[in-house]
Formats: C-alpha cells, structure tokens, sequence
C-alpha cells in the first residue's frame, strides 16, 4: 500500500483528501503544520507529498526545495497543491513532480498521484 | 493667427520709426538751413548797408559749394526789392508767396522755405529767403519705405516659420496624448506613463494624465490584489464542496439522491468557471495574462474538446466537418482550448430547442480558420461587435442567459495575444463564430502521417 503525506493548512481540505485518498486504497498521514513534515517523514516514510503552497507563514514551494536538496529526502516524489494555477509554472523551480490545482476533479487528482508515485520507483 | 499679429505689430514700429526718422530730419534740416540763413543775414548787413550787390551776390554764391541743396537764396532789402540772388543751375523760379505768412520755416512739397530778418542795430535791413530742395528727403523716405517692407516681409516669414514649429511641438505632444488616451481606452491597459519635461499647460495636462494614471493603476492593483484573495478564499471552501460531491458520486449508487449529486456537482463547474473568468479578466487588465506556447496537435483538441462536450450535453449534437489533418500549431494548448469551450457553450447556449452545432476547421494561407456555427436565436448586426466587450449581455430579451458577459472579452485577448483574430457573423438561422491562429511554416504537418495533406 502506497503511502502519500498530506500538508494543507485547511482543515476541511485536509479530511477530504485524507477520506478520497483511503477510500481509494493509499496510506495517508494529513498534517495540518507545515513544522511536523520533518518528523512525519522521518516516522511514516512516506511514497509521495502532497503539499499546498500557501501553509500560513510558509511557502510550500521552499518546503519543497529543501526536501530536494536534502539527501534523506531528495527521491520522495512531491505534488505542489494549490488554488492559484499560476504556481505550475514553479514547479521546475522547485524540483516538484507535479501540480494539482484546487478545486481539483477526483478523477485527475489519482491519476496524477499515482502516476507519478509509479514514475519515482525504479522498475 | 499668429502670423497675422507680428505683422501688425511690426507695422506698427516700422511706421512710428518711419515717422519720427522723417520728423527728426526735418527738424535738423529746418535748424541747418536756418542757421546758414542766420550768417547769410549777418554777413549781408555791410553790403546792404555800402548797396554793394556784388558782394552780396559773393556771399550768397558761396552756397553753391557749402550748401548744395539750396536752390534760390535772395536778398531783399529793407523795401522789399530783390538786393541780390543765386539760383542752382536747375532751379526753377523762386515763388515769394512761401514767404508771405509771417513764418521763417515752411515745408512745402518737396521744397524748404526759410527767412531770416536782417537786423542792425534793431533796424530791419532786409531778409534772406533760401529755397531747399528736399528730394534727399525723398531718397530717405523711400529707403525707409523699403526697408519696412523687406522688414515686415522677413518678420512674416520668420513668425511664420517659428510659429509653425511651435505649433508642431505642441500638435505632437497633444496627438501623443490623444494616442496614449485611446490606446488606454481600447486596450485598459493603464501602464502607460508619458514623459514630457515640458513646463508649459501641455505640460500640466501630461502630468495630470500621469497622476490620473497613477491613480488608475493604483486602485487596478487593489482590485487585482481582492480578486485574487477573493478568488482564493472563493476556491478552497469551493475544493472542499467538489471534493465531497465527488466522492459521494462515487459512493452513492441510489436514484434519485446520484441525480441531486450530479445537478450539485454541475453548479460547483459552473460556478468554478465564473471565478476562473474573473481571475482571467483581472490578469488581462493588470497585463499578467501569459501564453504557455507550446507545439500541438490542433485535430486533436478539436476533436478532444467536442467529445468532452459531447458527453455532458444531451440536447445538441456537435457535428465536426473535416478540413484539417494533423495539423500542428504552436500556441497555448490550455487557452486555446478555454476559447472553444466557450464557443461550444455559447452555442448550445443560444440555441435552445435545436440539436445541432456545426465545427469547421480548414487552413486559410498563413493562418487556420476555426468556425463554429449554431442555428440558434442569432445576434443582432449591430450587437456583432460589442459581444466582445467586457460584461457585455445580449440586448435580445428572449433567452435568459446567465454569466458574467466575460467569456468572448477573454476569447478575443486569448486569440489576439496569440496573433489571430475572432469575430461574429450573422447566418440566415443562428450565427458563426471564427478565430484564426498563424501556422508555422516549418511545422504544419506530420511527416509521420499516413493523412499527410500534401
């Protein structure tokens, strides 16, 4: 079973993801502070991050860039999450895997997590 | 206008310097003349008082090489007889009657009379009358006239020049002004700052529009700013909404709650499409509208979008008419994409009752030619260009149609940041819409195509 870390200061979002993604068969750990990815990831391990980019007091696209650059972390797949559209354009920027825009349609949402959870393992 | 004051007012000076230059020589003149008559007069008296003619003749013979402009000079004694006179070769008679009045300066046409009294002793000897030819006078007036003339002529030419050049240094800043005016008008671009150093009122006025501008630009980026938060705050809870509904599509299997489920989740797209529209609107105002340009295939998205259509839309059918095979353009796949899906809509929407919406796609030269004809409600002729302007709703009371009037503002922006154009026309049942794109030369077919269009 495929593991996805979920980070969204939005409570509400938060549930729902963490609902969608359980009902169709992924482990998920939601946070809602941004501060406890590091002791998430270290504890749960997970196979993708879905990370929105405005958490309230950080950007998730320099979490982002930080989990690229750091050795432990570098090959965790990570998906940018947010409602202003422009940010797609950061994600090469910040070494992210892929976009997902708010509101999202649940159909597209899994095929691009599990599309790009199944592009960072080696065969 | 202009032209026309400096020559008056430089006629005026040239008159009064004409004028006082006359005035001012005939005054040295008269005093000359009179003061040669006052020696004449006093020289006269022993030959007038010995009756030595010849004499008196010597004195006033002398004339002729000191004052040559002196053309009869008589000597009359004290019973009014002529004593002695001299005449210029060329003089004519000398007419007593200027002598006459009493006065011992006279002008008289182009002519000086003086007299001078010749006294001893309070004793009236005689007088001394001196004709003056004047025509140095005429040689000076009409030099003078001349030179007013070449004056005025030059000071006509020169304000004429200069006033011509002013004029086009102010006729250029103001039609600059215009311009920037209407292109602010037309495009709502407010990113426009002119630079004039100019101190004058056009200077003013620029930098009124600068300020206006400013201010402009100012309260765009606070509305830009609210929109975005708006948008935002409007988006999350909206994810939440969709989210739910989506899932509990998935869930719900029983009749009639899956049909509540599914009218739920249409208005969540359809509200999702209104604030993706103003989003929109706000990037193109603040110019931050920007192309992802790309290659692709345009069959593909064609046919694409109509089958996504197709699926949702249970009253019409759309019918593609084949024009084009494989044919790759760069543009930006997603805005392009945006453009159809609101001409499809607006299709169906604006045909209620009927069943058919027409796609047809051919290259025209340089460009591809889309269209999209519905056999609906039609727009009236002189609606045909104002439904591309911001907030614009149909005047045509017939059908309610719901939406901001936003769609065509930001299908025109997408096709013309793209190089094409769009417009409207009136069909005998419905109306067409059509938009071009420009092909690259190098790229318009598939080489890998079975369907080359060679």
């Amino acid at each position: 079973m495929d593991k996805i870390l979920v980070v969204d200061d939005d409570i509400d979002i938060l549930t729902l993801v963490k609902m969608s993604l359980s009902l169709n068969g992924f482990k998920v750990e939601a946070i809602s502070k941004w501060e406890q990815i590091y002791k998430s990831i270290s504890g749960f391990v997970p196979d993708l991050i879905l990370l929105d980019v405005s958490l309230g007091g950080a950007d998730g696209r320099e979490i982002c860039k930080r989990i690229k650059t750091t050795t432990e972390t570098e090959h965790i797949p990570v998906i940018l999450f947010s409602a202003n559209t422009e940010m797609e354009k950061s994600i090469g920027d910040c070494k992210a895997q892929a976009f997902i825009a708010k509101p999202y349609e649940l159909g597209h949402f899994l095929d691009v997590i599990k599309s790009t959870i199944k592009h960072s393992k080696p065969n | 206008m202009q032209v026309f004051t400096s020559i008056i007012v430089v006629s005026i000076f040239a008159g009064i310097f004409i004028a006082t230059d006359i005035k001012d020589y005939k005054t040295r003149k008269a005093n000359s003349v009179a003061s040669i008559a006052h020696i004449i007069s006093a020289n006269s008296i022993t030959p007038l008082l010995f009756q030595d003619n010849n004499e008196a003749k010597k004195i006033l013979t002398e004339l002729k090489n000191t004052s040559p402009d002196i053309v009869n000079a008589v000597i009359i004694d004290s019973a009014a007889k002529i004593f002695a006179i001299y005449s210029r070769v060329d003089a004519g008679p000398l007419e007593i009657s200027h002598f006459l009045n009493g006065k011992t300066t006279e002008f008289s046409g182009k002519q000086l009379f003086v007299s001078e009294n010749i006294m001893n002793e309070k004793q009236l000897m005689g007088k001394v009358l001196l004709e003056v030819d004047l025509s140095e006078l005429e040689a000076i007036k009409k030099s003078r006239y001349e030179m007013a003339v070449i004056l005025l002529l030059a000071a006509a030419v020169l304000s004429f020049l200069i006033a011509s050049i002013v004029q086009r240094y102010i006729s250029r800043r103001l039609l600059y002004l215009v311009d920037k005016m209407k292109q602010v008008s037309v495009t709502g671009n407010y990113n426009t700052t002119i630079v004039d150093n100019g101190k004058d009122e056009i200077g003013t006025l620029i930098r009124v529009y600068n300020n206006l501008m400013e201010q402009v630009r100012e309260s765009q980026h606070k509305k830009d700013e609210f929109i975005g938060i708006a948008s935002h705050e409007l988006k999350t809870p909206l994810t939440s909404i969709k989210g739910y509904l989506d899932l509990l599509n998935t869930m719900e299997e029983r009749q009639p709650n899956k049909q509540f489920v599914q009218k739920a989740s249409d208005s969540v797209t359809k509200l999702e499409r209104l604030i993706k529209d103003l989003l929109d609107v706000s990037k193109i105002q603040s110019g931050q509208l920007q192309l992802n340009i790309k290659e692709f295939n345009i069959d593909e998205l064609i046919n694409e979008t109509i089958n996504s259509f197709q699926m949702v839309s249970e009253s019409h059918t759309i019918v593609k008419e084949d024009g084009l095979h494989y044919e790759q353009v760069l543009a930006d796949r997603q805005r392009i994409e945006q453009v159809l899906i609101n001409l499809l809509s607006n299709a169906i929407k604006y045909s209620p009752g009927e069943n058919k919406v027409l796609v047809k796609s051919k290259r025209d030269g340089d460009h591809l030619l889309i269209q999209v004809r519905d056999y609906g409600i039609g727009i009236a002729k002189d609606e045909l260009s104002e439904i591309f302007e911001r907030f614009y709703r149909t005047k045509d009371s017939s059908v309610h149609i719901s939406g901001f009037g936003l769609g065509l503002y930001i299908c025109r922006d997408i096709i013309t940041r793209h190089g094409g154009t769009i417009w409207a026309t009136k069909e005998p049942k419905g109306s067409s819409f059509y938009f071009t794109l420009p092909i690259q030369q190098n790229s318009v077919t598939n080489p890998s195509s079975n369907n080359s269009n060679n």
